[in-house]
């Protein structure tokens, strides 16, 4: 009795120990090297976007995002897509990861999260952050809206990089899950859908007359996001950093195919899994 | 999805056997194959190179004139008064001439633009106080900390409007004139219209006052002008009394913090109601008469006038057509590669 209380696993029966290790255990250790590598992936980005603007606001700090997106951010746009990432996520199902037990070994040899994979998702980071602020500061340079009156200003550009930074980062998410099921499907939709509700509030006339100092925001979504202009930025953005890490995996399934690959195509050819 | 309930015996504690719990939930589990990656690249370059030549010729069919004045034609003289503060009471009058070669067609904006002008900065930005801008009594008379150390002038009133923003408002005055091969003529341009309807009407409110026959310099009273301003906010505009207050408009398009350091922001629109600007600005010799106040010689900033027409797509801004164009290029020579590799090595 002392000994499950203190231990992480415990079951009763011998046979119960291959579910353990080939379903649970790798699934367990897929979800959570994904989880982590998405996470440090949104969070890099998200921050080294700001070490960008460092060079065009004289280095004085100035935050590139609204400050109620900074706090929201981590805790409302982007928590429960990757929380049901990390919840829901399989490769292949549990009949396939029996009859497939070499789809154990990426575990043991520490291959989805070490010291490379790490670096590799900083420098995606660092890649992501340049195309989220250099495409919006060059689209946004010296131009005006369809009426001629300003879309250049801090607001439209903070609001500009922080919807281009929510898509892309969300369609990132889209990639890296591999089993979406409906509690997925509502996280990240809802979550997307979120963003813009509680945006169009913060920035509406009713808290704006209400707290003028903190919701300064007042109107910037309603002038900005009725442009062409913008929404064509964010598709840009968007392209330029989703595409080169899709050609990048299929490059990797044809060259060097993993065995998930492998059973993965078995498994897949309807695209639907249950 | 089966639910087997047993509530005592030994397999009372048995987990639910339904999908959620089994983690058997039925999903879609979408892989990278060939079939959909493939003409997924190839679609997406061809909207992307469409998308950038369609872009390109929009742009392409706008006009812009940019006229640098910190040093140009008379502007010489006073550039060099304005290095000197003890001027500043003084007017400054100069000249630039320049020419436009192809009429620009439609609304055409006048704009005034800075080069190396931090708006950016962030302790510039929070030196502002939103509340009294928006109109509330309390904070006219007692504004916000934030602006320190624009708070009260030297007379220990304090500013209204407060703050560095409000205090370094642009204070150039431009007029435009025509010289045509008869006469010269003043370009006509509408000095309001050129803010954010929400700026206007919500975000900048003159203080309410119950006592509706009250001038707008009564409703002021008791509160400094910025230190840096030759008149008091509620005399910006002599010759629209509404166009005074918070609510004037140059100091509306003023407090919208530019987020780089070269910006450019309205300062009126071609009336097209006069001849001959029905069409837009025709073609010709132009003159610009500024009343130079604002020094820029102490950040290395520049100043310059903007001419510009616009389209459904804005200013004259060529990035995002040649990014498109660049763009769905590169991916084509990506879907190319991949198509290669795919045929090789996979089939």
């Amino acid at each position: 009795m002392q000994a499950v209380l203190s231990s992480d696993y415990s079951f009763a029966q011998f046979r119960f120990l291959e579910r353990l290790l080939l379903v649970h255990g790798r699934w367990s250790y897929l979800r959570m090297c994904k989880f982590l590598r998405y996470f440090f992936y949104k969070n890099f980005t998200f921050t080294f976007v700001h070490f960008w603007y460092a060079f065009f606001c004289g280095f004085s700090a100035q935050t590139v995002y609204d400050e109620w997106f900074i706090t929201l951010y981590n805790l409302v746009y982007t928590a429960l897509p990757v929380l049901g990432m990390s919840l829901f996520d399989q490769d292949v199902n549990d009949t396939w990861s029996f009859q497939h037990p070499n789809l154990y070994v990426p575990g043991q040899l520490n291959q989805y999260f070490s010291k490379t994979a790490f670096f590799k998702c900083a420098l995606h980071s660092v890649y992501s952050s340049v195309v989220l602020f250099f495409i919006p500061y060059a689209a946004m340079y010296d131009t005006v809206r369809d009426d001629g009156r300003d879309i250049a200003d801090y607001q439209s550009f903070a609001l500009l990089a922080q919807t281009c930074l929510v898509i892309t980062v969300c369609i990132q998410l889209c990639l890296d899950m591999s089993y979406w099921t409906a509690v997925n499907q509502f996280f990240v939709w809802g979550s997307l859908a979120m963003y813009f509700v509680v945006t169009f509030s913060m920035y509406s006339n009713g808290t704006h007359i209400n707290f003028p100092a903190s919701f300064p925001f007042i109107g910037t979504a309603r002038n900005s996001l009725n442009q062409p202009n913008v929404w064509l930025t964010i598709l840009l953005t968007s392209i330029l950093c989703v595409l080169p890490v899709v050609a990048y995996r299929f490059l990797l399934i044809q060259l060097r195919p993993t065995i998930n690959d492998k059973v993965g195509t078995l498994t897949n050819h309807t695209g639907f899994c249950s | 999805m089966g639910k087997v309930k047993a509530n005592a015996g030994p397999l009372a504690r048995r987990p639910d056997n339904s999908a959620f719990k089994q983690q058997r939930l039925p999903a879609w589990s979408p892989m990278l194959t060939a079939q959909t990656v493939l003409p997924f690249f190839y679609g997406m370059a061809t909207v992307c190179v469409l998308l950038g030549v369609w872009l390109l010729v929009t742009v392409q069919n706008t006009h812009e004139l940019k006229v640098d004045y910190t040093h140009a034609g008379s502007c010489d003289k006073c550039f060099e008064k304005r290095k000197d503060r003890a001027n500043a009471n003084q007017s400054c009058n100069c000249t630039v001439v320049f020419n436009i070669e192809n009429t620009f067609k439609g609304d055409v904006f006048f704009y005034y633009g800075l080069i190396n002008f931090h708006q950016n900065l962030r302790q510039y930005m929070d030196s502002r106080d939103d509340g009294q801008m928006i109109g509330r009594n309390k904070n006219l008379k007692n504004p916000s900390s934030y602006c320190e150390p624009f708070m009260k002038d030297k007379n220990g009133l304090p500013i209204a409007p407060c703050g560095a923003v409000a205090n370094s408002m642009f204070n150039d005055s431009f007029t435009l004139v025509y010289h045509s091969a008869a006469s010269r003529q003043v370009v006509p341009l509408f000095r309001k219209g050129i803010t954010w309807y929400t700026d206007k009407n919500v975000k900048f409110r003159n203080p309410q006052v119950e006592n509706k026959t009250l001038t707008l310099a009564q409703v002021f009273e008791g509160t400094g002008q910025p230190l840096y301003w030759q008149k008091p906010v509620y005399d910006l505009d002599p010759w629209d009394r509404n166009n005074n207050g918070f609510i004037n408009e140059d100091l509306i398009v003023w407090m919208r913090e530019a987020a780089f350091p070269n910006f450019k922001k309205l300062y009126g629109v071609l009336n097209r109601a006069i001849e001959p600007f029905t069409e837009g600005l025709p073609a010709g010799n132009y003159s610009v008469d500024i009343s130079y106040n604002f020094p820029v010689e102490y950040f290395q900033g520049r100043k310059e006038v903007v001419l510009s027409t616009v389209s459904w797509f804005g200013g004259q801004n060529n990035f995002l057509p040649i990014a498109y164009l660049v763009t769905g290029c590169l991916i084509l020579l990506l879907a190319v590669i991949l198509t290669a590799v795919w045929w090789k090595f996979a089939l």
